[in-house]
């Protein structure tokens, strides 16, 4: 596997705030990546730097070995489209698309319109009058028709609903099977997009807290189900994320790996183990209030 | 021009150029670079002929001047403003680079210039052929733009219109950059310049002199001073370009 963008001490400031805080990282080729993170955590910041739309304050980024700011060698390899992406103000979806054509070598005009039919996009009505769920649309179709060796999703379903938003989950998966490139697909909705990253990069206030493959983070926690009393006795000693419970069944989740002999002391005690979910462990990295370090909660801070 | 084929996700033979791309990009706004520019010249031009028409049938058939063929230059300004504020941040997600969006966006100015300056030199001719369209009338062949004939007309009214576009796309991406504050900074400043070389010319008591420079260098020697100016901004409008943020 090589790395296709490889980011050394990035650093971005802004007049008062610091946007990206001295973030090291690579991403590897044909790997989707959920790049994952608050508001304002430094998402849109980091991917507009990396397409040379933005300038970083300090160091160093390569796109495919190299710099990739005024360079069109690197840039046609690459697609964002950002979640509020301006278009030219007379400009029908048509144009969009077919600038893009110009722009982009591997894209595909059969794909676009597949798209454009399944959104039910309204190809003859001016961008600026579109609805919010039709103007994502625009920007999904052209992340997806472009065909891009490193394509950028910045939280691309806004207004989408449910259905629009599987048609890009689905045509997603597809183009990659086909296609192999990569993808750098940055949401809220975790849990949604589980399924589909295969790498998660948490950003935090401006630092980059996790860089995992999505199996091993799931490993990281466990979530016990069973009567409340048994779960309660088990959990003595870990730390607890995320309590549920519903008359005498609690589902809780731990952090740490669970150990083969945890595993026979769950079965003895007739406890089942049931798959974390992606969004509390991202939750649990993330949750602390403007200006307050990263703390571990204590047990009465997350138990309810 | 290299293709460039990435491995296995398909190949064309010929990618298009780039620079002209943008050119068709910046064409997705007829509006802005075809249809209002000629509204304002037809409409001013309609306007003005009316008047000449009142005046001539009220008996005054003297040659009767105006100068509504300039509206068009002004309104070159808001093009390009326009341009840079309504295609820049769309020609970023096209992974464009600023050299190609700056440069595919002076050729479109060029391309709608000429179109102007054309418009301009066939009315000119015409309005000679029909003695000012039969009312002595002249709306584009005033006698100093046309001292130097059809060429010379051409030359000032496509120079014309291209500084106006320089000076609006460099107003934007100013505007972009560094923010209203600045912008309104810079033309002040650029004012208190002006100004300073007016006091300048009249305490070295040069005004004569200047006024004859300027009946010297004729309409021809003027545009090709007003391409320098022109490029000369064109040249600091990329430089602000350069690092200008979507």
């Amino acid at each position: 596997m090589t790395d296709v963008i490889q980011v050394d001490n990035l650093t971005k400031r802004y007049r008062d705030t610091l946007a990206v805080d001295d973030v090291s990282f690579s991403i590897k080729k044909n790997t989707i990546y959920g790049l994952l993170g608050r508001n304002g955590a430094g998402k849109t910041t980091v991917m507009s730097i990396l397409t040379a739309q933005n300038f970083a304050t300090m160091g160093d980024i390569r796109i495919f070995g190299e710099d990739p700011y005024e360079n069109a060698k690197v840039l046609q390899r690459m697609c964002f489209v950002r979640e509020s992406q301006k278009y030219p103000d007379d400009a029908l979806p048509k144009h969009a698309f077919q600038t893009a054509r110009l722009f982009f070598p591997n894209w595909s005009q059969e794909l676009a319109d597949q798209l454009i039919d399944e959104f039910q996009l309204p190809t003859k009505k001016r961008i600026k009058k579109l609805s919010r769920g039709q103007l994502s649309a625009v920007g999904v179709i052209i992340g997806l028709a472009s065909r891009a060796e490193i394509t950028f999703f910045d939280e691309p379903y806004l207004g989408l609903d449910a259905v629009a938003r599987q048609i890009f989950y689905d045509r997603l998966l597809e183009g990659y099977t086909e296609h192999p490139r990569t993808v750098i697909l940055s949401s809220h909705l975790i849990d949604e997009v589980a399924n589909l990253i295969e790498r998660v990069l948490v950003i935090d206030r401006g630092r980059i807290v996790m860089d995992e493959d999505t199996e091993a983070v799931r490993d990281r926690a466990a979530t016990i189900v069973g009567d409340a009393a048994a779960v309660d006795a088990f959990i003595v000693g870990r730390e607890v994320i995320h309590r549920e419970s519903l008359g005498r069944v609690s589902a809780v989740t731990v952090l740490g790996a669970l150990t083969p002999d945890d595993r026979r002391r769950l079965t003895s005690a007739g406890l089942d183990v049931a798959p974390v979910s992606l969004q509390q462990l991202v939750v649990r990295l993330t949750q602390h209030t403007a200006g307050e370090p990263i703390t571990v909660p204590t047990e009465e801070g997350v138990l309810r | 021009m290299t293709a460039y084929a990435s491995d296995g996700a398909g190949t064309r033979t010929r990618a298009p150029n780039r620079t002209l791309s943008v050119v068709r990009m910046q064409l997705i706004n007829k509006q802005t670079y075809i249809w209002i520019p000629l509204i304002i010249l037809g409409g001013a031009f309609v306007l003005a002929l009316a008047v000449y028409a009142i005046l001539f049938n009220a008996g005054i058939d003297s040659p009767k001047y105006g100068g509504g063929a300039q509206a068009p230059l002004w309104y070159f300004l808001i093009v390009g403003v326009q341009a840079l504020t309504l295609t820049f941040p769309f020609s970023q997600a096209m992974s464009v680079t600023r050299r190609e969006f700056y440069l595919g966006t002076l050729l479109t100015a060029a391309l709608t210039s000429s179109i102007l300056a054309g418009i301009a030199v066939v009315g000119g001719l015409l309005e000679r052929a029909t003695n000012g369209w039969g009312v002595n009338g002249w709306f584009f062949g005033l006698p100093w733009i046309w001292e130097a004939g059809p060429l010379g007309a051409l030359l000032v009214n496509f120079v014309g219109a291209m500084l106006f576009f320089v000076i609006g796309f460099w107003a934007a991406t100013i505007y972009k950059r560094f923010g209203g504050l600045w912008l309104t900074i810079v033309l002040v400043g650029i004012g208190v310049l002006l100004v300073a070389g007016l006091w300048f010319v009249g305490r070295l008591d040069a005004w004569a002199e200047v006024f004859m420079w300027f009946g010297t260098v004729g309409v021809v020697g003027l545009s090709l001073w007003t391409a320098a100016l022109t490029a000369v901004l064109a040249g600091i409008a990329f430089l602000t370009l350069r690092r200008a943020v979507p």
